[in-house]
């Protein structure tokens, strides 16, 4: 399994990655860049609703997510990576469904 | 063009719901349980050569997901909003995130699956499998109720 043991560094840190800058979005209205569909084009800044329409950030959460998990995923020293359980995957997994949901239901009353 | 990209999103989301369910029920079988009727068969099948049709259909759809989610944007949500149906929002926000997460999960779900199937990785590849098969679950029921939206609620 070493030889591809930095995919589990991957998967967590993407995950996580993905939840820190939706959060950070969240509570600070920044993000690396959005995608204006009315415009047809993406922008760093964030521009007037009334002009622009309305933004997605998606994008930007995901692209993130890919840098930093595939940046620490390769980086990372491959005994470290061996040394990783494998139950903390799905661990991390789970919870971060767990805080969407949680997060989430607030559409839902 | 957009007519197309949706009816293969739910193409491939419906052969991806079907590989999983079917990895998910045999990953959960006793090895002494099977059977030879259908449920015996439907779980009995060699689960890991599901596994690569299953990341690659899973890639796959969440590309073709951010192909719609512009249109999604300017065209569904302010109908939904106007409709006043939070929930239905709340559904598609959830759909994004779960999409993000289980995008993320594919590498290690890919090593866990690999033959000759590691032991000591045998839960680790259980609960992945099923927290997928969630994922894929909720996102296809959550398309299908937004895509169907204005039938559902006249």
């Amino acid at each position: 399994m070493s030889r591809y043991s930095q995919f589990k560094v991957f998967s967590i840190v993407f995950g996580l990655a993905y939840l820190g800058l939706f959060f950070y979005s969240e509570v600070t209205k920044v993000a690396m860049f959005r995608y204006y569909p009315v415009l047809g084009r993406f922008s760093r800044a964030a521009l007037p609703l009334e002009t622009a329409g309305p933004p997605i950030l998606w994008y930007s959460w995901l692209l993130g997510a890919l840098v930093i998990g595939g940046a620490l995923a390769a980086f990372i020293p491959r005994s470290w990576a061996d040394r990783v359980p494998a139950g903390w995957v799905w661990i991390t997994a789970f919870a971060m469904v767990v805080v969407i949901v949680v997060y989430e239901r607030r559409w839902f009353y | 063009m957009i007519q197309v990209l949706l009816i293969l999103h739910v193409l491939v989301g419906a052969a991806l719901l079907g590989a999983i369910t079917h990895q998910a029920f045999s990953v959960a079988r006793r090895p002494t349980s099977l059977g030879r009727n259908f449920v015996g068969r439907y779980v009995g099948v060699n689960s890991p050569t599901f596994t690569n049709v299953i990341v690659l259909l899973f890639a796959v759809n969440v590309v073709l997901g951010g192909l719609l989610y512009p249109r999604y944007r300017v065209d569904v949500r302010p109908l939904l909003e106007d409709m006043q149906l939070r929930a239905a929002n709340g559904v598609f926000e959830t759909k994004e995130h779960f999409a993000a997460v289980g995008l993320g999960l594919l590498p290690a779900y890919w090593l866990f699956w690999r033959t000759p199937l590691a032991l000591d990785s045998a839960a680790a590849r259980k609960y992945l499998t099923w927290i997928l098969t969630f994922i894929v679950w909720w996102n296809f029921l959550a398309g299908e109720l937004l895509n169907n939206i204005k039938g559902l609620f006249p």
